[in-house]
């Protein structure tokens, strides 16, 4: 094997393993991020109940569909005694929290870490088939051709992944201003 | 507010900690700057050959070092590793073949003998300090007065075959002079520093013929600064496994609602602002083209698609256009985003604030202009001496500009500072110096501090004094003063948008300080490995340095994530979220910042890595992904936050918008992945095996497989460019061609969100604010 083939074929797969981690990764941030909001708050799925820091239950109170999100709110009475509810929230009808179900921008910023993922698989792929047209002995073009194999059932993966995690921008994306704020309210 | 100052909105010990860290990390970085000019390797008076015959003056080297940087050189090749890749590194060029000639007068490669008088005669430090006289043996007198014949050749070739314009220097002192400046780095690189047994330059460049191999230092600290990482990472994790440590838990907002674009009143110096950006824009595509272009001399030298353009505009000319044009687009729209956050802050704007900011963006387009017509003059030799350096080129990289130009400049930001003070001024009085409207006017005016203190760097001083001060800038700006500007920014830009609360972003800023400084000021020194340095510095830099990939990937996986959330669209507003794409670069500002300058920034920052790396495409691979990538898309981001308001709501051209964040971003990744990486990895190889001198020798560079790595990038480019540059000049032409209207000096109190009650009364418009938002 010459050490083109052999550079090709490893920069390819260092690509696609490059592509897998940061695919972890966009749904890593994701998880982490979430917790910053709902820090101090711990979640009960056995119950689907959140208890906050003073230890007050907070129960799943509104669906909301259109932003697709999971409101649960305390007693507001509770809330309104609470010695720490300067720090906790300003509203008068108890802490609310939300589970989101596919939030923007952590929704659009993990599709850009896709594509970013699809992108070095394309150019993985890419690498490989340069590789494949400039060397073609028997062992190079099987080396090469199971790796472009590899780089094409990744590539579906990861493409399915993406198409499976829109970016849930809440729409309409086009605001035209005053005239459609006046229409709507 | 006058009289009853608000107090601070964090407890004190943030304060407290930012103060200690930065004063010890100044006063060590003060400790550094004084063994720099004690430690410095000497320019000796004289040198001589054995029989006293003088080779070159001191002098000379500082005529040859004028030579050097008012042609335009150090954006062509390198010394000590700094500088362009096109052309060769010359400290280790002089040194490869220099070594060589001595080598064969001693008879030949073969000979174990010969390699070892050569190593003898390069290694031995024959510099006399009382008499200021270097000595060089017989064989390197001889080697120097045949590289002289060598240099002058290849610098007044009469065609463009090397990049550089026709018949670049012939004056034959000059070229004496820079044969020598050459000569003398050389010497620096291999003669061992007096009670030491390691040359000058902790034995860079890497040459065998010469025994210059990584010192123990190098190893030592490369291990030691890995460990560093490690541990701070451990210890980051451990302190913040809770995050009630930060005192925030997470709080609910109340309900808000976005107001429109185009239903936002702007200032008079607001409404400037979307000039700056049209000009940031147009600054950009320049840059991005003239880049495109230097890039092709690599790919196919002696001809650009067929044209000889090398005459007119010679590889060294594109690149410190290249080079400049970046820091002048990201310069201008940091600078617009200041005017432009700074009266939502203030919620008022002094008369005479819009004027002041055309006069502000004339400015800076003669200080542009100026330097791209001196950089032309400088690279074409059409200026004198003193007139080159004052109004042509200085050619420090990075700090090319001419000094006039680089005067004017650090006045026009101190301008800047003070525009910005005019329109703080009383509420900055009313609030503790270290709450957010201070933090916001003190990083702003950090970064004027410290582009001046580039004008320490004199073409005529000595270079590692030069370099010393150089990387003040270039690194204090871009890894400390330029994050700092961003964080606090950005933490305003959701602070306005009611998203975010003060206290909370106060804290990230602090923390960011902390997080930065800790690392990012002693860091200065991980450009300083090579240069001329003691090892102190090599040491104290790479420890220092490696911990700033720890706020790096701390601040995007955790922290800068924390920010976005303000985004997120989880309270009832009924009005669309204005910003998607300002967003957007901003989640990409937090990837490059991880990827760019901390993964590609760690990957070389070891000085074992550095060592055989410094100047090849590893080096050009962190500088894109980081300059670009983080600061690239941040002004683009900020612009892209500014211009929302700037254009009214029904011409926003969200397309656009959508395009432009795709292709720069996937442009950008592609140059990285597709050729800049790959090679650099090569050349890394290469250098370890085979030398340093060959990893940088273009037939390398431009044989079979790395031509084809070179070629891989063009899909790449071009979507940057067209799919990527132009819409952002497009958008910034929407922003001049229909500034919205509504003036105002006063700004109410929520100027980018209402709060709402009740989640279903939304506030009605009234009918003149719909009417006037519409008059376009
Ligand atoms: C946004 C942040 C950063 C930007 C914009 C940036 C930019 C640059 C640029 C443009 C260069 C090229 C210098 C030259 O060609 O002489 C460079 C070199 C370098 N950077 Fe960074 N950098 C950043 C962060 C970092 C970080 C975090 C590290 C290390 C942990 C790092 C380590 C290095 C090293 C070791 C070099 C090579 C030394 C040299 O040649 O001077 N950088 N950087
Ligand atoms: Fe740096």
């Amino acid at each position: 094997m010459t050490p083109e083939v052999m550079l090709a074929g490893g920069y390819a797969s260092a690509l696609m393993l490059g592509a897998l981690a940061l695919e972890w990764l966009s749904a890593h941030t994701h998880r982490r991020s979430i917790r910053y909001r709902t820090a101090g708050f711990a979640y009960h799925a056995d119950h689907d109940a959140w208890t906050c820091p003073e230890g007050e239950y907070l129960w799943p109170h509104e669906l909301d569909h259109e932003r697709r999100l999971m409101r649960y709110r305390a007693r507001a009475h509770v809330c309104n005694a609470c010695p720490v509810k300067e720090r906790c929230t300003d509203s008068d009808h108890g802490r609310e929290v939300v589970r989101l179900l596919d939030p923007w921008p952590h929704s659009e910023a993990g599709r850009f870490h896709r594509v970013i993922a699809v992108m070095l698989v394309a150019l993985a792929g890419l690498v490989l088939l340069v590789a494949i047209v400039r060397n073609h002995a028997p062992l190079e073009l099987a080396v090469l051709g199971t790796l472009l194999g590899v780089t094409t059932v990744v590539g579906r993966f990861l493409l399915r992944d993406l198409r499976n995690h829109p970016a849930g921008f809440p729409e309409p994306t086009r605001s035209r201003g005053s005239r459609s704020w006046s229409s709507r309210s | 507010m006058a009289g009853e100052r608000r107090g601070l909105l964090v407890s004190k010990g943030w304060i407290q900690a930012v103060i200690l860290v930065v004063l010890i990390g100044f006063f060590v970085l003060g400790l550094l700057a004084y063994r720099t000019y004690q430690a410095k390797p000497p320019i000796p008076e004289r040198v001589v050959d054995p029989a006293g015959e003088l080779l070159y003056s001191g002098r000379d080297v500082e005529r040859g070092q004028e030579v050097f940087l008012n042609n335009g050189l150090m954006e062509y090749g390198s010394v000590f590793g700094h500088g362009a890749y096109l052309g060769p590194d010359y400290t280790a060029d002089y040194l490869r073949r220099s070594a060589n000639y001595v080598s064969r007068s001693y008879g030949g490669a073969r000979s174990d003998r010969a390699a070892q008088r050569t190593t003898e005669d390069f290694r031995t430090n024959r510099y006399a300090e009382r008499t200021g006289v270097l000595e060089l043996t017989a064989p390197q007198a001889e080697a120097h007065r045949r590289l002289v014949g060598h240099y002058s050749r290849f610098f007044s070739e009469p065609t463009t075959k090397n990049g550089l314009r026709p018949d670049a220097i012939t004056d034959r002192d000059d070229l004496r002079a820079l044969t020598a400046f050459f000569g003398w780095t050389a010497w620096a690189g291999a003669a061992e520093r007096p009670g030491h047994n390691y040359s000058y330059t902790n034995n860079w460049p890497p040459e065998p013929r010469v025994a210059n191999e990584p010192t123990a230092n190098v190893i030592v600290w490369s291990v030691l600064s890995l460990i560093a990482l490690l541990g701070g990472i451990g210890l980051l994790f451990a302190a913040f496994g809770r995050w009630n440590f930060l005192g925030w838990h997470g709080r609910e907002q109340a309900t808000l609602s976005f107001r429109t674009p185009g239903d936002v009143a702007l200032t008079p110096a607001q409404r400037a602002c979307a000039w700056f950006f049209f000009v940031m824009a147009a600054l950009f595509v320049v840059q991005v083209v003239v880049g495109a272009a230097s890039q092709h001399y690599r790919a196919e030298l002696s001809s650009f698609f067929g044209i000889n353009l090398a005459e007119l505009l010679p590889f060294n000319l594109m690149r410190t256009w290249h080079v400049q044009l970046a820091i002048f687009w990201v310069a201008t729209s940091f600078v617009a985003a200041g005017i432009f956050l700074a009266p939502m802050i203030a919620r008022r704007e002094p008369r005479g604030q819009g004027k002041l900011a055309f006069l502000l963006l004339g400015a800076l387009a003669v200080v542009v202009f100026g330097t791209l017509i001196g950089s032309f003059l400088g690279v074409h030799g059409l200026l004198g001496d003193a007139a080159s350096n004052w109004f042509g080129l200085q050619g420090f990289e990075y700090l090319d500009l001419a000094r006039i130009w680089q005067v004017l400049l650090s006045i026009g930001l101190f301008v800047w500072v003070f525009m910005l003070w005019r329109v703080l001024r009383t509420r900055l009085r009313g609030e503790h110096a270290a709450n957010m409207p201070w933090l916001f006017f003190l990083a702003a005016l950090a970064i004027p501090a410290f582009y001046a203190i580039g004008l320490i760097a004199q073409t005529g001083q000595h270079f590692t004094v030069n370099e010393f001060w150089r990387f003040w800038v270039v690194h204090l700006w871009v890894e400390d003063f330029l994050e700092l500007f961003t964080t606090v920014m950005v933490a305003y830009m959701f602070v306005l948008l009611g998203v975010v609360r003060e206290r909370v972003a106060l804290t990230v800023i602090f923390l960011d300080i902390i997080l930065y400084s800790l690392g990012g000021v002693i860091g200065t020194m991980h450009h300083l490995y090579f240069s001329g340095e003691p090892a102190e510095h090599m040491a104290l830099g790479a420890f220092f340095s490696a911990a700033e990939v720890i706020p790096l990937t701390f601040l995007t996986v955790e922290a800068w994530s924390f920010l976005q959330l303000g985004a997120a669209q989880e309270s009832k507003s009924r009005t669309p979220f204005p910003h998607r794409w300002a967003v957007l670069f901003l989640v990409a500002v937090g990837f490059w910042n991880f990827l760019g300058a901390g993964i590609f920034g760690f990957l070389i920052n070891l000085p074992v890595v550095s060592y055989y790396e410094i100047g090849t495409a590893l080096t050009a691979n962190h500088g894109h992904a980081a300059m670009m990538g983080v600061y690239g898309m941040l002004a683009i981001g900020l612009a892209m936050f500014c211009l929302r308001y700037l254009i009214p709501a029904e011409r926003w051209p969200e397309r656009w918008a959508r395009i432009s964040f795709w292709s720069t971003n996937l442009g950008l990744a592609w140059m990285c992945f597709a050729t800049l990486l790959p090679l650099g990895i090569a050349q890394l190889y290469k250098s370890v095996n085979d030398g340093y001198w060959e990893a940088r020798d273009l037939r390398f560079l431009t044989e079979d497989t790395n031509a084809l790595l070179e070629w891989l990038r063009l899909p790449g480019d071009i979507v940057f460019i067209v799919g990527g540059a132009l819409p952002v000049l497009y958008i910034g032409y929407l922003g001049i061609r229909h500034t919205v209207k509504r003036v105002t000096l006063e700004e109410p109190e929520d100027i980018l969100f209402t709060e709402v009650s009740e989640p279903a009364g939304l506030p009605k418009p009234d009918v003149e604010e719909a009417a006037a938002a519409r008059v376009t």
